[in-house]
């Protein structure tokens, strides 16, 4: 009997794995479990066995049973988990279809820069000072020791404005109240050191400068940003150390700076400054004109003329300043070969950045 | 400035690899922007070559066949030329040599005659571009001699870039003199040897200077019986090489003069001066002269002259004039070698849009000793190429000599801006080097005696910067300056604020352009009649020639561009300053006063649709709701509340256009564009803009927003549709709205439905608006939230006469 019991498990076990759907599932349950099934077959068989017999007999008969109906589940979930799964097939999302697109704005390569470097220099203990775009001539060329009459103002063309158009100078203004638009950040120097009357002063001016030029290299308006710091027992190996650690901050470590002696009038002693090239990594390249070096900006000490010419005792303090072509920085960060790119505004360069 | 190595090095004869000198020019402050080679090449075998006999080829009407006599023998050469004799010495190519154009020459037959070689003119050899027939040389040149080395060439010359503070540099021997305090090789300085064999100087010339101010020295000497004529080849070459065209011997001995030196020189022809006198004076206004330019000028009281006894013959320092020029006649020359002031020669220069070699020198300092050796060795010159008696004596009018200038240098001045320590040894040394000499002092401080030459050298400081340039910038370390405890600078929240405002604008698919503030004044007064702007006195262009009075006119020209480039959206904005013509608001007065207003603006403009052209979207074009909602995010970034109505703007659409109010001011415009000014901007009448004042939005922003918690009891929403007039604003229903709420319950109206068509009566509107409410310590119950909604109605039935729909 035990192994009529064992048999029926067997059958039951090969029917169910052969089930197809809910229907036969439910057949093979009524087959075997059912009052008329197999299992209630032997059942009724049981009381032609010995009493001694029967307790064994009943177990094999529950554990058939349980075996039975845990194969009915299974069956049972795996024919649901297919249909399921046919169900989900039906309908089929083409992903190949393109994603749904939303245009997002793009930044433009020179007010990211901007943004760098003011960072940057919040780092180095710098905050931005301000000042205006149409500047008095005075700030522009001879608080920053430029000579009147001098071929120095040459180096920087100057973009003049028509008098009539201008508002009269308010009371205090600086004399002769002649206005120009700047052609440097450097006027914002005199600013702040007026304003903060006493060092130490720590100051990067970004801004907006003009000169009266346009080719492939220049354009009449660009951007600068001037770094000034003045106080007691600053030295050049300062200026060296600031620009050093902006450049990497800039362009990465491995950049390295290089100064060599120049002329401005507002510093002594002044310097270019070349950075050995992002792109080619000081190897040299077509762009660098096989030097490894690209010129990017002026720097110096300030004059102590200068200084004092806003009240602050050269001899006491002394102070280092520099002025980057922010423009320029940009282009070589995004590998733009044309700076008259950078105003055209052209939809088609701007989504590129 | 171009600069012969050749020229140089018999000045200082450094024996440096030009590489090697060039970087170290470079790292003196004397940046070497270029070189030129100036050779033949290596396949130019030219020689010197005597032309023994020549005869016409019959039949030819120009050729002819010349025997050659080159060192190695006589060839044949067949040769077009006519401006030669027999006997002269002329350059020949022989076979196999290839020109400096790449012209291979060979044997050949021309008419029949043999030809091996061909005799040259200046320009076949690359010279200069005179081709009137074959180049002449001197007949004493040696035969077979190659014409590179009978030309003075191979040479090497260096475009430096001299800096304006350096007026002594801008010569030959102003470099040698570098390169001597560089390397140490000997200075020679030219020493001219005169022999004044001619008549007394004050028989044969007067000079009056009358204006010692502008003129502080004026030296002459005169030379009599001068045969004017060409100079000798190599020192045509020498010119050339520098960038001056060769005309006379005597011209030409002024001008290697002042390459040599760096003093300018200029002869006069002493016949053709009136009265054989030079007045150093003013011009009187509006006096004519006509410059060795051939252009007819006319002076100004500012302008210094060089007269004679009735007229300006000279524009002083600047330019000579044609009456007195030296010509093909001249025997008795003049040569005037004079300083005049700076300033005054640039007014000059610019004013008459003169910029010469002497006007360059003049205006940046010349040297007031050196007038009296320039002068001395262009008479040598002259004397050598053109013959001649010098006259005895010179005229010197020179009332008060500059004393040298003297500074005080503190070797521990000199550590304490470098950055290094610099002994007084090394002070001393270099300072001697570049010329200057030791008055008195010790090793704490010294007395130095500044050279004539060196004008910018007055101050201490100048001194530090010429002992830091000499030893080299590289020498001084890189030390990063410590920050003071609370000198970091914090993030200023304007850039905070700016930030965040970019970034909506970015989500919203907004390019950021950046704009000239300069634009065509047509097209301000298109945006803003109203405003006159700042005008540019000397534009590039018309179209940059007015200070902007609106951010919007550059965006609108990029719109315009973009969709003539076929772009199908273009967003974009700008957000910079305008310039107007008034005081400044945030800097009004005293020295730190701005000379006008330079507000900032944020501008925006849209044209095209609301969403790139895809399968999964509709592709509507973009409308005055999607401008007011960049408008409304970059409000959230600042966190800024503000409130629109209807607005008036003459280059918006009446129609379609709002005023922005934030904290009780106007904030901006926003709209369509005005028809009108869609057609000025030559850009579609569908374009939007906004543009909106950033100086008061920053001044109300938030940069750090505030929490405000999360409710903790659960809201009840309700959605209501009503019937209105159309033309009630939705402002004004959602104000009749909240005005119900007085307990605080009312957290969020919002309008989701406007309809209007078929289904209602004309004249009106349907209006659906979601409610939520909320009580903040409860949960409300049904009964509240039903009275609430039941007094909004109530309301919007009042004041509105709102037919209430559900």
């Amino acid at each position: 009997m035990i192994d009529e019991l064992n048999a029926l498990l067997a059958q039951a076990k090969d029917e169910l794995s052969r089930a197809g759907d809910e229907a036969q599932v439910e057949a093979a349950r009524i087959k075997y479990l059912g009052k008329k099934g197999s299992l209630s077959a032997v059942l009724r068989g049981m009381g032609k066995l010995a009493p001694e017999e029967r307790p064994r007999v009943g177990e094999a008969v529950n554990s058939v049973k349980a075996g039975i109906e845990d194969l009915l589940e299974r069956a049972r979930q795996a024919v649901a988990g297919r249909a399921l799964e046919a169900d989900l097939r039906r309908e089929k999302l083409d992903v190949t279809l393109p994603g749904r697109p939303q245009k997002l704005g793009h930044r433009h390569p020179v007010s990211q820069a901007m943004d760098d470097i003011i960072e940057i220099f919040a780092r180095l203990g710098f905050h931005v000072a301000d000042g205006p775009e149409i500047e008095w001539d005075v700030y522009n060329f001879e608080k920053l020791c430029f000579p009147a009459d001098h071929p120095a103002r040459d180096m920087q063309d100057t973009f003049s404005l028509d008098a009539a158009t201008l508002p009269a100078p308010p009371e205090g203004a600086p004399e002769p109240p002649t206005r120009i638009l700047r052609t440097h950040t450097s006027p914002v120097q005199i600013r702040a050191m007026l304003e903060a009357r006493k060092p130490p002063v720590r100051v990067i001016t970004p801004g907006k400068v003009y000169r009266c030029d346009s080719d492939v290299t220049h354009t009449p308006m660009f951007h600068q940003v001037e770094c000034l710091h003045v106080e007691e027992g600053v030295s050049m190996a300062h200026l060296r150390g600031t620009l050093d650690a902006f450049v990497k901050a800039f362009f990465g470590p491995h950049i390295q700076t290089r100064l060599r002696p120049s002329y401005f009038p507002f510093t002594e002693p002044s310097a270019e400054v070349d950075i050995s090239h992002p792109l080619c990594g000081g190897k040299g390249c077509k762009i660098c004109k096989g030097s490894g070096w690209m010129e990017v900006l002026g720097a110096g000490m300030v004059n102590p003329d200068e200084l004092a010419g806003v009240g602050i005792d050269p001899e006491k303090y002394t102070g280092y300043a520099f002025g980057v072509g922010i423009d320029r920085l940009a282009m070589l960060r995004h590998g733009i070969d044309d700076l008259r790119l950078l105003f055209d505004n052209d939809v088609r360069f701007l989504q590129q950045l | 400035m171009k600069l012969s190595l050749n020229w140089l090095r018999e000045l200082c004869a450094t024996d440096l690899p030009e590489g090697e000198l060039a970087t170290k020019l470079t790292f003196a402050g004397f940046e070497v922007e270029g070189t030129e080679q100036r050779t033949l090449g290596p396949g130019a075998d030219v020689v010197a070559a005597r032309i023994a006999a020549s005869e016409r080829i019959a039949g030819s009407d120009h050729l002819s066949v010349c025997q050659v006599e080159d060192g190695r023998g006589t060839h044949q050469v067949v040769c077009g030329a006519q401006n030669f004799q027999v006997g002269d010495v002329v350059p020949m190519a022989r076979p196999g040599a290839v020109l400096p154009g790449g012209q291979r020459i060979g044997r050949a037959k021309l008419r029949g005659v043999e030809s091996s070689g061909m005799l040259c003119s200046a320009r076949e050899l690359g010279l200069s571009d005179d081709h009137a027939g074959l180049l002449i040389l001197p007949r004493d040149t040696r035969i077979g001699t190659p014409i590179e080395q009978a030309l003075g060439l191979p040479d090497t010359i260096f475009e430096l870039n001299v800096t304006p503070n350096r007026p002594d540099a801008l010569s030959h021997l102003g470099i040698a003199r570098e390169v001597h305090a560089l390397t140490g090789a000997p200075l020679r300085v030219p020493r001219p040897k005169l022999a004044e064999s001619g008549g007394s100087m004050a028989k044969l010339a007067r000079v009056d200077v009358e204006d010692a101010k502008r003129c502080p020295r004026y030296m002459a000497r005169v030379i009599e019986g001068v045969r004017i004529g060409p100079s000798p080849l190599r020192l045509q070459e020498r010119l050339r090489s520098c960038g001056v065209r060769p005309i006379n011997n005597v011209v030409d001995a002024t001008n290697l003069a002042l390459l040599e030196l760096g003093h300018p020189l200029h002869a006069f022809d002493l016949d053709r001066l009136a009265g054989s006198r030079i007045v150093v004076r003013r011009a009187r206004p509006g006096e004519p002269m006509a410059t060795l330019d051939g252009k007819q000028r006319t002076l100004s009281e500012d302008d210094l002259v060089i007269a004679d006894g009735e007229k300006p013959v000279a524009l002083a320092g600047v330019m000579g004039g044609q009456t007195s020029e030296v010509s093909d006649g001249t025997t008795r020359i003049l040569i005037e070698s004079a300083v005049f002031d700076p300033g005054g020669t640039r007014r000059t220069s610019r004013r008459h849009g003169l910029h010469t070699e002497a006007s360059h020198r003049f205006e940046r300092g010349a040297d007031e000793k050196m007038a009296a050796l320039a002068l001395d060795r262009c008479a040598e010159l002259v004397a050598q190429l053109a013959g001649g008696k010098v006259a005895k004596g010179v005229i010197d009018r020179y009332p008060s000599p500059r004393p040298p200038s003297r500074i005080w240098v503190r070797p521990s001045r000199v550590s304490s801006v470098l950055g290094t320590d610099v002994s007084a040894a090394e002070v001393e040394q270099r300072l001697q080097s570049v010329g200057l000499q030791s008055v008195e002092g010790d090793a704490k401080r010294r007395l130095w005696s500044v050279p004539s030459w060196r004008g910018d050298l007055t101050r201490e400081i100048d001194a530090v910067e010429e002992v830091a340039r000499l030893r080299g910038y590289d020498t001084i370390p890189v030390v990063v300056p410590k920050a003071g405890v609370g000198e970091t600078a914090a993030i200023a929240p304007e850039q905070r604020i700016t930030r965040a405002a970019r970034a909506a604008l970015a989500a919203r698919g907004f390019d950021e352009a950046l704009n000239y503030s300069f634009v065509s004044e047509r097209e301000l007064l298109a945006l803003r009649p109203d405003v006159k702007p700042v005008r540019v006195a000397n534009p590039l262009t018309v179209d940059q020639a007015a200070m902007r009075t609106t951010i919007l006119a550059g965006l609108l020209q990029n719109v315009g561009r973009a969709l003539k480039h076929g772009a199908q959206d273009v967003r974009l904005y700008e957000l910079g300053r305008i310039y107007l013509p008034r005081r400044s608001e945030a800097h009004p007065a005293g020295d730190l006063a701005w000379p006008v207003d330079e507000p900032r603006r944020l501008g925006l403009v849209a044209a095209g649709h609301r969403a790139p052209r895809s399968w999964a979207a509709p592709h509507d074009p973009v409308d005055f709701f999607d401008l007011k909602g960049a408008v409304d995010d970059v409000l959230g970034a600042l966190d800024v509340p503000g409130t629109y109505a209807p607005a008036e703007e003459p280059f918006l659409h009446p129609a379609a256009s709002a005023a922005l109010t934030v904290g009780g001011r106007r904030a901006g415009v926003l709209g369509q564009i005005h028809p009108r000014a869609a057609q000025a901007f030559d850009v579609p009448a569908t374009v939007l803009l906004a543009e909106l004042d950033w100086e008061l939005l920053l001044s109300q922003a938030r940069a750090l927003r505030q929490s405000r918690g999360v409710p903790r009891f659960p809201a009840v929403a309700r959605d209501l549709a009503f019937v209105v007039g159309a033309d009630a604003p939705a402002a004004r229903l959602l104000a009749e709205i909240r005005a119900v709420d007085g307990n605080g319950l009312l957290e969020e109206v919002t309008l989701f439905d406007v309809y209007r068509g078929a289904q209602l009566p004309a004249g009106k509107k349907s209006v659906a608006v979601g409610l939520r409410l909320r009580a903040p310590d409860r949960t409300l119950t049904d009964t509240e939230a039903d009275a609430l909604i039941a007094s909004v109605k109530d309301r919007l039935k009042a004041s509105l006469g709102a037919e209430i729909r559900s």
